[in-house]
């Protein structure tokens, strides 16, 4: 459904995006993570036409948003980071202009108002000025803006961001309901908020795209390289050498005393070999004592970091 | 161009104007100006004569303050705000942003014109007023209003500080309202060649009463380059 093919942005020397490639089908609900300043933001102001690219195209259903601007602007609803609103208005009026622009017929708008509202959990809401609200109801101000018009794709841009957790759980779970007829793209930089809400992730980092795929995908990849932490009773820290030396061994970190006499480490696997049956041998031709072994499984939060970390 | 996104635009704004006290302030001062000047400061009843002439002279000068502060904030606090991001993912084009921002500020100045018309309604009932002279001089402040209004929506699309565009805007009107003295100050010959450029020489005609093609198509002209000006300058975020 949207299409996104070679995105490059430049502000002035800086580049913001370089060659990111994706595309995302009807009915998904993608993540976009990144550490601040990654590029998220900017790839969502150009995919609502706010900003062109400098370089690279996006189409959505075979739309250019470039060329097709305004019919492809008027299937989408966006919530810009900051959730910028006319803070003078009254709730109901700021909708009933949003509504005007986004052509919904006159006899139709008074009860399109309401029933999104419902929806928002701002129904109560509708007589106060917005810049009277707190920011939760800010935010669900800007949330029933992007879904007035019923827009087949919804662009959140760190939808959450200021809100405390109970009003992150509401604005979480509202996002999972909107779900399930739309396409949402959402960006954060925060993961269990991914993990809450989101079929597949994209994550960024400098600009480029360095993961994409579903959290289990992601688990799933890091699994192909796996790491064994083992704990051996009567082994030196200088043992080290011995461990390197094992068959499919990548690489070990450097051994840590961990109660009298025990050693740990934790050793990385070359991709499809299994270690542990060689650190199990190595104990027993030493007279070791084995303790402890195990898999480590770097969680989501561990796969981002290693993801994001600059080199 | 969609109508209907410039008449919402347009109502926004004018929504705006009159649901804050701005509107009635700024509408009461200038009356009040008006009123001072006429009957006060000019002398109307030495001159022993029904006439808003001497008014139709001056509110040139008072809308070089006056426009300049209505249309200020029509661009750049969307930009202070960021709420500019959301107007321009919206369905409109940036024409139609212009337009809409440019018919809210002539629907002010239409209700400030329409409330000094108790000068005149005052003025006809101390003597017999040319109707005429009235009539022209109203569509000429209009027009004249309508330049200034273009002017100062040009200048707020360059700057999110309303001051900035509030100054850049009064610079510019004064610019061109006494552009033909100030090169006269200097080179005398030189008036009659920029008065083609001069806001109050196009006006000269109009507070006599007289509504001559040549100064309606120069109001027009200046209002188009300013509008286009502004279009292309809202665009310009596309190069940043």
């Amino acid at each position: 459904m949207i299409e996104v093919k070679g995105l490059a942005k430049t502000y002035g020397e800086l580049e913001a995006l370089r060659e990111v490639s994706f595309s995302i089908n009807r009915g998904e609900i993608v993540g976009f993570l990144g550490p601040n300043g990654a590029g998220k933001s900017t790839t969502m102001k150009i995919l609502t036409g706010y900003l062109p690219q400098t370089a690279g195209t996006v189409t959505v259903d075979g739309k250019d948003i470039g060329e097709d601007s305004l019919s492809v602007r008027a299937r989408i609803g966006y919530l810009p980071e900051s959730t910028p609103l006319y803070t003078e208005m009254l709730v109901y009026d700021y909708l009933a202009y949003v509504a005007r622009i986004r052509s919904i017929p006159k006899a139709e708008i008074h009860e399109r108002i309401v029933e999104t509202t419902r929806l928002c959990g701002l129904e109560e809401r509708l007589g106060q000025e917005i810049g009277t609200l707190s920011k939760g109801y800010k935010q669900r101000v800007g949330l029933a803006q992007a879904l007035l018009h019923r827009p087949d794709i919804l662009i959140l841009d760190e939808p959450t961001s200021g809100l405390d957790p109970n009003q992150i759980v509401e604005i979480r779970n509202l996002i999972k309901n909107l779900g399930e007829d739309r396409t949402i793209i959402l960006s954060t930089h925060n993961l269990p908020e991914v993990m809450a809400t989101c079929s597949r992730m994209l994550i960024v980092h400098n600009g480029t795209l360095v993961a994409d795929g579903t959290p289990a995908d992601l688990q799933a990849r890091e699994e192909e390289n796996p790491r064994v932490r083992v704990v051996y009773r009567g082994a030196e820290p200088a043992d080290l050498k011995q461990l390197q030396s094992l068959n499919g061994v990548e690489s070990v970190d450097s051994g840590v005393t961990v109660e009298a006499g025990a050693v740990a480490f934790e050793v990385s696997a070359e991709k499809g070999h299994d270690v542990r049956p060689g650190l199990m041998e190595l104990a027993a031709s030493n007279g070791w004592e084995l303790v402890e072994i195990h898999r480590l499984v770097l969680d989501l939060e561990g796969i981002f970091r290693k993801l994001t970390k600059d080199v | 161009m969609s109508v209907r996104n410039v008449s919402a635009i347009a109502s926004r704004e004018l929504a705006f104007f009159f649901n804050s006290p701005i509107a009635y302030i700024a509408i009461t001062v200038f009356l009040a100006v008006s009123g001072v000047y006429l009957f006060v400061l000019y002398d109307f009843f030495e001159g022993n004569q029904a006439t808003i002439r001497p008014l139709l002279e001056q509110i040139p000068l008072f809308f070089i303050l006056y426009i300049p502060a209505i249309t200020m904030r029509l661009v750049s606090e969307e930009k202070r705000a960021g709420t500019i991001e959301l107007l321009s993912t919206w369905p409109v084009t940036d024409a139609e942003i212009v337009l809409g921002k440019f018919f809210g500020a002539i629907g002010f100045i239409i209700v400030t014109l329409a409330m000094s018309l108790v000068f005149p309604l005052i003025v006809s009932s101390l003597g017999t007023l040319d109707l005429g002279m009235v009539l022209g001089g109203y569509i000429g402040l209009l027009l004249l209003g309508g330049a200034y209004a273009a002017m100062g929506l040009l200048t707020s699309t360059w700057t999110k500080n309303q001051i900035v565009a509030f100054i850049l805007a009064v610079l510019l009107c004064a610019f061109f309202y006494a552009i033909d003295g100030m090169v006269a100050s200097f080179w005398e010959e030189g008036r009659d060649a920029f008065a083609f450029l001069s806001f109050r020489a196009h006006f000269a005609n109009i507070a006599r009463g007289v509504i001559d093609t040549r100064d309606v198509v120069f109001y027009l002209s200046m209002i188009a380059l300013a509008l286009v000006l502004s279009v292309q300058s809202l665009q310009a975020r596309n190069w940043k």
